[in-house]
């Protein structure tokens, strides 16, 4: 595996294998995942123990620092998903309001390359941006899942950049360098990483920790209700 | 030759062999059993690790339900009709198997069907999210992980491609009940 964009194909085919991995998992052992460490029947993993919960310091996140609210959600989530896109739409602008904004949770995104071949350049823009700009992060990903149908491998980073430059106050060019030099590489395998780790097959999936301790995990654009309920808030 | 159902007294057939059995209030019950049993298989197979919390206690069992088509928001209204879809006729095909095995001492056949398009409808549900894993699991099985990238319906081709299938599977039931009666009214009219 490569930090660099331009070795998108080893990089996705290895997250890919994980996948495949998972996937005939759940088909022979009705499992989707081992259980431990998502807790199971044993101990319950602690978010700074868990396998999603490394690194979050350095991710983008809104609310109190992770942790330290009643709850913490951890996404992954690809900008070339559809269903992330309806996540976002449905459940996240909630999930603000009513969790994030009263203090009551933390809410962590992450990212993961795993549907189609655009949403990698895009993460590693996403990241080059998160490094300069939180808040121009939130409003690229947010662009990107508005233009998912526009974009594409061969037009992602001129319309990163434009939207950047346009929209933000973030140079876009330099996000655009950084993304075709694999310089945001770093944090982009650090994701990956999380979410090999964690057995993250699709796209969203959401980890639920309640009072620094793992609660559940959910794949899909679920409701916020789902999520509300789960944490127990 | 393998029949298809190409014309409109196909059609009619079906309807007529569905309604007749499904008016025995005992397989009017099976139907909806099967149904919910497939489309409640459907939803959770794409979270096994959730059902299990909410099992386990670790989470409200009730939310699950949140996990269904038109409840939650796991599934847009194309996809969430679709599965409906596919589930009802689960159903409508168990019962017609049921009936068929049972009062006409006749074997399953053209019942295969039911179980393709139990698999097809499974595979459909992962439109749920993106990279689904059963769906990512089974085409790794072909070579062909990427393949879902390439679909232009994102997956929900499988959940229509179970719909051709459990319809085909009615037909074949109702075309071998042709000729029969049930509950005492002929099967086929232009017999």
């Amino acid at each position: 595996m490569t930090d660099d964009p331009t070795g998108r194909t080893t990089r996705r085919t290895v997250l890919a294998g994980g996948v495949s991995m998972l996937g005939a998992g759940c088909l022979g052992s009705g499992g989707g995942g081992d259980g431990d460490e998502d807790g199971g029947s044993g101990d319950t993993p602690t978010l700074a123990d868990h396998p999603v919960g490394g690194d979050l310091d350095d991710q983008p996140r809104l609310g109190p620092d992770p942790g330290t609210a009643a709850g913490t959600i951890v996404a992954f989530e690809d900008p070339s998903c559809p269903r992330c896109a309806a996540f976002e739409a449905q459940t996240v602008p909630k999930i603000r309001s009513e969790l994030v904004d009263p203090g009551d949770a933390s809410y962590v995104v992450r990212t993961a390359p795993l549907v189609y071949a655009w949403g990698e350049p895009a993460i590693h823009a996403l990241e080059a941006t998160h490094a300069r700009d939180a808040d121009a992060f939130w409003a690229l990903l947010a662009h990107y899942f508005d233009e998912q149908d526009a974009l594409d491998t061969g037009n992602v980073l001129d319309r990163t950049e434009t939207f950047l430059r346009g929209e933000t106050a973030v140079d876009g060019a330099a996000v655009v360098a950084d993304a075709e030099s694999g310089a945001s590489g770093a944090a982009v395998r650090t994701d990956v990483d999380a979410a090999e780790a964690a057995d993250v097959s699709g796209t969203p999936t959401v980890f639920l920790f309640r009072d620094g301790e793992y609660r559940t995990r959910v794949t899909g654009s679920v409701s916020f209700e789902l999520v509300r309920q789960s944490l127990g808030l | 030759m393998i029949s298809l159902p190409t014309r409109a007294a196909d059609w009619r057939l079906m309807g007529r062999t569905a309604r007749l059995v499904l008016g025995g209030p005992a397989y009017a019950a099976v139907a909806v059993v099967a149904a919910a049993v497939a489309l409640t298989g459907f939803v959770l197979s794409q979270n096994l690790p959730f059902t299990a919390d909410a099992l386990a206690g670790r989470v409200p069992a009730g939310i699950l339900l949140e996990l269904y088509p038109f409840v939650g928001t796991s599934y847009g209204p194309a996809t969430g009709a679709v599965l409906l879809l596919v589930s009802l006729l689960v159903g409508v095909d168990i019962a017609l198997v049921a009936y068929h095995v049972r009062e006409h001492r006749l074997s399953a056949e053209g019942s295969g069907g039911s179980l393709v398009g139990v698999l097809l409808g499974t595979l459909g549900a992962g439109c749920a999210a993106c990279g689904s894993a059963i769906l990512a699991g089974v085409l790794s099985l072909f070579g062909a992980t990427g393949l879902v990238t390439l679909l232009p319906l994102d997956g929900l081709e499988f959940a229509l491609l179970a719909l051709v299938a459990l319809v085909l599977s009615i037909h074949w039931l109702a075309d071998g009940m042709r000729g029969g009666e049930i509950r005492g009214c002929p099967v086929d009219l232009q017999r």
